[in-house]
């Protein structure tokens, strides 16, 4: 079994200092902590799948739109013909001369 | 539909523009219209369900607020390494609010001193030694030399 801490025993630590701070201000600081945690890799990796749209060139990542967060994209596959997933480059010059709307 | 890319790797391409993933190809026709011939970059030319596989970076799963204060069994959604990192950042933001609050420049001094302490910890244990700790990489290497086909 791993040794985890439950957030009430994270509360219950912090409490030991600070006993009249609301638990729901501590979750929001927690919260914040788990934002801040984000930025930095390897804390949450995965991945997602969607579809492609013919001569459509942009798919969103907004967090707000999407059923997902992404912060930061490292690799992009590609479905080939056997239906498999192939990985594909990322082009370093996005100023291509052909661009859609974003 | 399935993809008519056999080899999708000598095609597509990807890039990101602001909160955007772009997708695009050099496939195009021999005689096509200007820009649209084969060797120019421009948008997918395939709708494929589920085509496209994305893997990233995410943010950790936010706590929701409970009404009973229950959190016996919630646990942050993140690696436990890292568990004990969030008491840190939480005293040090609670020490800040204190310094700023207290009236007494001495309660201030020590709070500020507290905060510092904290924030010392909580930088080392994320920025500095995070990837250390939460990595799972172990044993003998071996190194995969480029294919130059």
């Amino acid at each position: 079994m791993p040794n985890r801490l439950t957030v009430k025993q994270i509360i219950s630590r912090i409490k030991q200092v600070f006993p009249n701070v609301p638990e729901s201000y501590m979750v929001a600081l927690i919260n914040e902590a788990l934002v801040e945690m984000g930025k930095y890799s390897n804390t949450k990796i995965e991945y997602a799948k969607a579809n492609s749209v013919a001569d459509q060139m942009w798919y969103t990542l907004d967090d707000a739109n999407s059923s997902i967060s992404v912060n930061k994209v490292y690799r992009v596959d590609f479905m080939n013909a056997d239906g498999d997933y192939i990985k594909i480059p990322r082009l370093l010059d996005s100023e291509i001369q052909k661009m859609d709307l974003v | 539909m399935a993809s008519n890319y056999n080899y999708p790797e000598d095609f597509l391409a990807w890039f990101i523009k602001g909160e955007n993933l772009a997708i695009i190809t050099t496939k195009g026709s021999t005689d096509g219209s200007t820009h649209s011939k084969l060797g120019d970059w421009k948008a997918i030319d395939e709708s494929v369900t589920d085509g496209i596989l994305i893997h990233y970076e995410s943010e950790p799963s936010s706590i929701s607020i409970s009404a009973s204060g229950d959190y016996s069994s919630t646990y942050p959604d993140v690696d436990n390494a890292l568990h004990a990192s969030l008491i840190d950042y939480v005293k040090y933001r609670l020490y800040q609010d204190k310094a700023g609050l207290s009236p007494d420049g001495n309660i201030a001094s020590i709070a500020m001193a507290m905060a510092q302490s904290h924030e010392g910890k909580w930088n080392e244990s994320v920025r500095r030694y995070g990837m250390k700790k939460r990595d799972k990489t172990g044993g003998p290497r071996r190194v995969m030399p480029a294919d130059l086909r």
